[in-house]
C-alpha cells in the first residue's frame, strides 16, 4: 500500500523543509565564491519561501490546490537568482500536482521533471554546477526508483541531492577555486533535509533571530498634521480562540470572514487549530479588533499606517500617467537620489546584499500608470527577479534591460531620451553604451584567498574589474588608481566617474579625481557621492 | 530700383572682415557682467573673446538684452534718409524677441517713408547660420535682386540652413532657457554630450545624446554631411573659445565630405552667454530641417 499525503500534510512537510533551511541560512550565506559581501543566497531563499508560506492557507486539503496557491505566493516573494530558481522549482511541482487531491511519492518523479523544466526555463543561460544541476540530476534519478513511503523516498532524494551538490565544484571552476560547493544547491539540500526529517517524525528547531523581510520602522515625519489618510491601516494579528468566548469546535472560518469584508480588504484569514491568523487593510482597525476579541485574545498584534509607508516611497500617491516609467534598483542614498535626479521614475532600494523580491518590483511597477516600464536591475543577482516580475505583471508592457551594475544603470539612464516615439528606440538609446562600459570596484576583502593570481588578505582592499579581482592593497586610493590604469591600458576610455561610498570623505574623493584629471587629461572625470555601503569606490569607465 | 542695406545683429557672429566683404551692417544687443553693461560688438579681438569666456569659466554670469528700440529706429532711419531700403535678417525669434521690436519700428518708419521698404526676416537660426543667410542676401543684392525678392528668398531658404553642435555644459542653455529638452536631459550627467540642432521653430533642440567628446564629434559630422545632401560648398564652424575642438570637428567633417570653403570663427558674446565656453557648432546649407523639438 503506497503512502499518500494531502495538502495539509504537504504543507507541514514543506514547512519543516523551510524551518531547516532557515536554521542553516547563515551557513548557506557563507558559501560565497567571492571574498566580497555577495548576494546572500541563504537569505534570499529563506525570504522567497518564507514569503510564500506566510500568505498561504495551510488548511487546504486538496494537495494540487495547495501547491498552486503556495507556488504563486512564492513566485511573488522570489528574490535573488537562487530565489527565482527556487520559486520556479515550486512552480513546476505545482504544475505537476495540478488536479491531484493527494500525492504519493511516485508523483514526485513527474514533479521533479516539471520543476527541472521550469527552473531551466527561467534562466537565460543555465549554468551547470549550480542548484539547477542538483534539481536536474534528482529528476533524472527518480524514474528508476520505487518507494512506498515518503520516508524512504525522501531519504533517496536527499542522498542523490547531496551527491550532486558535492560534484558542483567539478562543474564550475569558480567554486573549485573558492573551495566551496554551490550555495543554492546547498540551500535545496537543507530544505529537503527538513522535509525528510518531517517524514521521519523528527522536529526541527528553527534558528532564532531571523531578520524581518521589511522594515517596520515608521518615519513619522513623513506623515504630518495635514497629510491625507488615504490608505488605512495594515492590521495583522494572531488570535487565540478562547473557550470562554466562543464554541471553538463550531468556529467557522467562512462565518468569521464575512463581517470582516465590511471592514476592509486584502483579507487573509488562516485558521490553524485554535489559532487564527488575520491580515486586513482597514480604515477602522478598532472595529476589527473589537470584532475579533469576541472570539478570543490576541497573541500578537501589529497595526501600521499605510499612508506613512506610502509617503516614505517619495512617489506621488495618485497614479500619474506617463509614457515611460523607468524602474531602477540602487542602494546608497546618494546613488538613489542621483538616479532620481537624472530621470529614474522609481528607484527600488536594493542591491548586493539586499535583493528585492518579485513583489517589490510589482509594487514599483504599479506606482505609475505607464504605457511602458523599463527595468534596470543593476545587479546580476537581480536580473532574473526583474524578468520574473516583468513576466508576471499584466497591467502594462514591462521590459528589462539586463544591467549588471550600478555603473551600467548609470550608463543606461544617462543615455535615456524620454521623448522617444517608440519604446524600442528608447531601449536602443539606453543600451547604446552598455557594450563599452566597464565597472571597477574597490571594497574590503572578507577572507584570505588567492584568486586570479592575486593574493587577497582579509581586511585589505581589493580591486575588481567587472567580476575579476585584479589587485589587493592597504591603500584604497592607490588601488583604485591601479585598477583604472589597468583598464585604460587595455582600452582608452573617455569618461571616468567615481561613485564614492559612505566610508569615503569628500576630500579623499576630490583629491582622487584631481589625480585622475592630471593623469588622463583627455578623459571627462566626475565623481558622485554615492553613500553606498560595501564598495568604497564604484567606478564607471566608458 | 532702390538700393538696400542689409542688417544682421550681434547674434550673427560675423567678423569685421566678413561684414566688410559682404557689406553687412548690424544692430547691437547689449550684455552685462557684474551689472556693467557693454555693447555686444562684433569687432572684438581674440584677446577680448578669450577674456570674456574665461570670466564665464570663472563663474561670472552674463546677462543679455535685446536690441534697444532706439538703435533700430536710428539705424533704419539713417538708411531711409539716404533713399535706401532696409533688409533686416534677425536672429531666431525663438532665441531673442528683438525682431518684434524691429517690426514695430518698421511700421512706424513706413508711415513717415511710405515709398520705402523695411523688411524684417526671422532667420530662425543664429551665429554662423544667420551669417550664412546674410551672405546669401548680399550675393542676391549684388546680382540686382530687390529688397523684397531677397527677403522672400531668405524666408524660403532659411530652414535649409542646418545647425549641429555640442556644448561643454548644458547648464548655460538651461539657465538661459535657450534649449528645448526635458529635465532629465539636463541632469548632472558626466561625459554625456548633447547633440543640439536648430529645429523648425528656430529653437535649439538637444535631439540626442552621445557618450564622450569623440563620439559627439562623429555624431555632428555625420549629421552635417547627411544634411548637406551631396552639395559641399560651404561649411561654417563657430566656437566659444575652443579652437582645437573646432578644428578636430572640421577634420572629422572633411574626412567625410569635401567642403570647398570652411569659415571659422568665434561665437560672440550674445550667443556665448547662452551656450557657454566650450561650445562648437557647425552649419551648412542643404536639406530642409524637419525636426520639430518637443518636450
Amino acid at each position: 500500500m503506497k503512502q499518500r499525503i494531502n495538502g495539509v500534510e504537504l504543507h507541514h512537510a514543506l514547512t519543516a523543509g523551510y524551518s531547516n533551511l532557515k536554521k542553516n541560512m547563515a551557513s548557506v550565506n557563507d558559501l560565497n565564491v567571492f571574498p566580497v559581501p555577495d548576494g546572500d543566497t541563504g537569505t534570499n531563499m529563506v525570504h522567497t519561501f518564507g514569503g510564500g508560506l506566510e500568505s498561504v492557507d495551510g488548511n487546504i486539503l486538496h494537495a494540487g490546490d495547495y501547491m498552486k496557491q503556495l507556488s504563486y505566493a512564492i513566485l511573488l516573494s522570489a528574490r535573488g537568482n537562487s530565489g527565482v530558481i527556487f520559486s520556479q522549482f515550486f512552480h513546476g511541482l505545482a504544475r505537476s500536482f495540478d488536479g491531484k487531491e493527494s500525492i504519493a511519492f511516485d508523483d514526485w518523479t513527474d514533479g521533479f521533471r516539471c520543476a527541472t523544466e521550469d527552473a531551466y526555463r527561467s534562466i537565460l543561460s543555465p549554468t551547470e554546477g549550480t542548484i539547477l544541476t542538483v534539481i536536474r540530476e534528482t529528476a533524472e534519478f527518480l524514474p528508476n526508483q520505487q518507494y512506498d513511503t515518503f520516508q524512504e523516498g525522501m531519504q533517496a532524494i536527499l542522498e542523490q541531492m547531496k551527491a550532486s551538490l558535492a560534484k558542483t565544484p567539478d562543474l564550475l571552476a569558480v567554486l573549485k577555486e573558492a573551495g566551496v560547493v554551490d550555495s543554492g544547491g546547498a540551500g535545496l539540500v537543507h530544505f529537503f533535509s527538513g522535509v525528510h526529517a518531517f517524514f521521519c517524525g523528527v522536529s526541527i528547531d528553527e534558528a532564532e533571530g531571523l531578520e524581518q523581510t521589511g522594515s517596520t520602522k515608521a518615519h513619522v515625519h513623513h506623515f504630518g498634521p495635514d497629510s491625507d489618510m488615504e490608505y488605512g491601516y495594515c492590521t495583522e494579528f494572531i488570535l487565540q480562540l478562547m473557550h470562554a468566548k466562543t464554541d471553538i469546535a463550531a468556529f467557522s472560518r467562512q462565518e468569521f470572514i464575512a463581517p470582516l469584508q465590511e471592514m476592509g480588504d486584502s483579507i487573509v484569514v488562516v485558521v490553524n487549530d485554535t489559532i487564527v491568523k488575520v491580515h486586513i487593510h482597514t480604515f477602522t482597525p478598532e472595529k476589527v479588533l473589537a470584532y475579533a476579541r469576541q472570539f478570543g485574545e490576541f497573541v500578537t498584534l501589529k497595526i501600521e499606517n499605510m499612508s506613512v509607508q506610502h509617503s516614505e516611497t517619495r512617489e506621488a500617491v495618485t497614479k500619474e500617467k506617463v509614457k515611460y516609467a523607468i524602474v531602477a534598483v540602487a542602494s546608497g542614498k546618494g546613488i538613489v537620489d542621483y538616479f532620481y535626479g537624472i530621470g529614474a521614475t522609481v528607484v527600488i532600494d536594493g542591491g548586493q546584499t539586499n535583493n528585492p523580491s518579485v513583489e517589490d518590483f510589482m509594487d514599483a511597477f504599479s506606482r505609475y500608470d505607464a504605457e511602458h516600464i523599463i527595468v534596470l536591475p543593476n545587479n546580476s543577482n537581480i536580473i532574473f527577479t526583474a524578468n520574473q516580475a516583468a513576466e508576471m505583471y499584466d497591467e502594462t508592457d514591462v521590459r528589462v534591460i539586463p544591467t549588471k551594475s550600478i555603473v551600467e544603470g548609470y550608463s543606461a539612464l544617462s543615455m535615456m531620451n524620454l521623448w522617444c516615439d517608440t519604446v524600442e528606440e528608447l531601449i536602443d538609446d539606453m543600451s547604446s553604451g552598455l557594450s563599452t562600459v566597464t565597472t571597477a570596484y574597490v571594497t574590503t576583502a572578507t577572507r584570505n584567498t588567492t584568486m586570479n593570481g592575486v593574493e587577497v588578505v582579509q581586511g585589505n582592499y581589493i580591486g575588481l574589474v567587472d567580476k575579476e579581482i585584479v589587485g589587493c592593497d592597504t591603500d584604497r586610493v592607490q588601488l583604485a588608481g591601479q585598477v583604472i590604469q589597468k583598464v585604460m591600458q587595455e582600452q582608452e576610455k573617455e569618461v571616468i566617474i567615481a561613485f564614492y561610498g559612505a566610508n569615503v570623505s569628500v576630500g579623499e574623493a576630490e583629491a582622487f579625481c584631481e589625480q585622475l584629471r592630471e593623469k588622463y587629461p583627455l578623459a571627462d572625470v566626475g565623481f558622485i557621492e554615492g553613500k553606498q555601503e560595501i564598495y568604497d569606490y564604484i567606478i564607471s569607465l566608458e | 530700383m532702390r538700393d538696400f542695406v542689409i542688417f544682421g545683429d550681434s547674434v550673427c557672429d560675423m567678423t569685421t572682415e566678413m561684414r566688410k566683404e559682404y557689406a553687412i551692417e548690424y544692430v547691437a544687443m547689449n550684455f552685462s557682467i557684474d551689472d556693467v553693461e557693454t555693447v555686444a560688438s562684433l569687432d572684438w579681438s581674440i584677446d577680448e573673446a578669450k577674456n570674456h569666456y574665461n570670466q564665464m569659466r570663472a563663474g561670472k554670469r552674463v546677462f543679455t538684452t535685446q536690441v534697444p528700440k532706439t538703435v533700430y529706429y536710428d539705424r533704419f532711419k539713417e538708411v531711409l534718409d539716404q533713399g535706401k531700403d532696409v533688409l533686416y535678417i534677425a536672429c531666431s525669434s525663438a532665441l531673442s524677441a528683438s525682431i518684434n521690436t524691429a517690426r514695430m519700428v518698421a511700421e512706424e518708419l513706413l508711415q513717415a517713408y511710405p515709398e520705402a521698404s523695411v523688411c524684417c526676416v526671422d532667420s530662425l537660426i543664429s551665429s554662423f547660420g544667420q551669417a550664412y543667410l546674410l551672405m546669401q542676401a548680399s550675393i542676391k543684392r549684388s546680382q540686382g535682386w530687390s529688397v523684397k525678392e531677397t527677403a522672400s528668398f531668405i524666408e524660403e531658404n532659411r530652414l535649409k540652413v542646418n545647425q549641429c553642435g555640442t556644448v561643454e555644459s548644458m547648464e548655460y542653455l538651461r539657465r538661459a532657457g535657450r534649449v528645448k529638452a526635458s529635465k532629465a536631459f539636463f541632469g548632472n550627467l558626466f561625459g554625456v554630450k548633447p547633440i543640439i540642432i536648430s529645429d523648425t521653430k528656430g529653437q535649439n533642440y538637444a535631439y540626442k545624446k552621445v557618450k564622450g567628446t569623440s563620439n559627439a564629434r562623429v555624431a555632428i559630422a555625420e549629421h552635417i554631411v547627411e544634411a548637406a545632401d551631396g552639395v559641399y560648398d560651404q561649411l561654417l564652424i563657430s566656437h566659444a573659445d575652443c579652437e582645437e575642438d573646432a578644428k578636430l570637428l572640421r577634420d572629422e567633417i572633411l574626412k567625410r565630405a569635401p567642403f570647398k570653403d570652411v569659415v571659422f570663427g568665434y561665437i560672440g558674446p550674445i550667443v556665448g552667454a547662452s551656450v557657454g565656453p566650450g561650445t562648437v557648432i557647425a552649419f551648412c546649407f542643404g536639406k530642409q530641417v524637419t525636426i520639430e523639438g518637443n518636450e
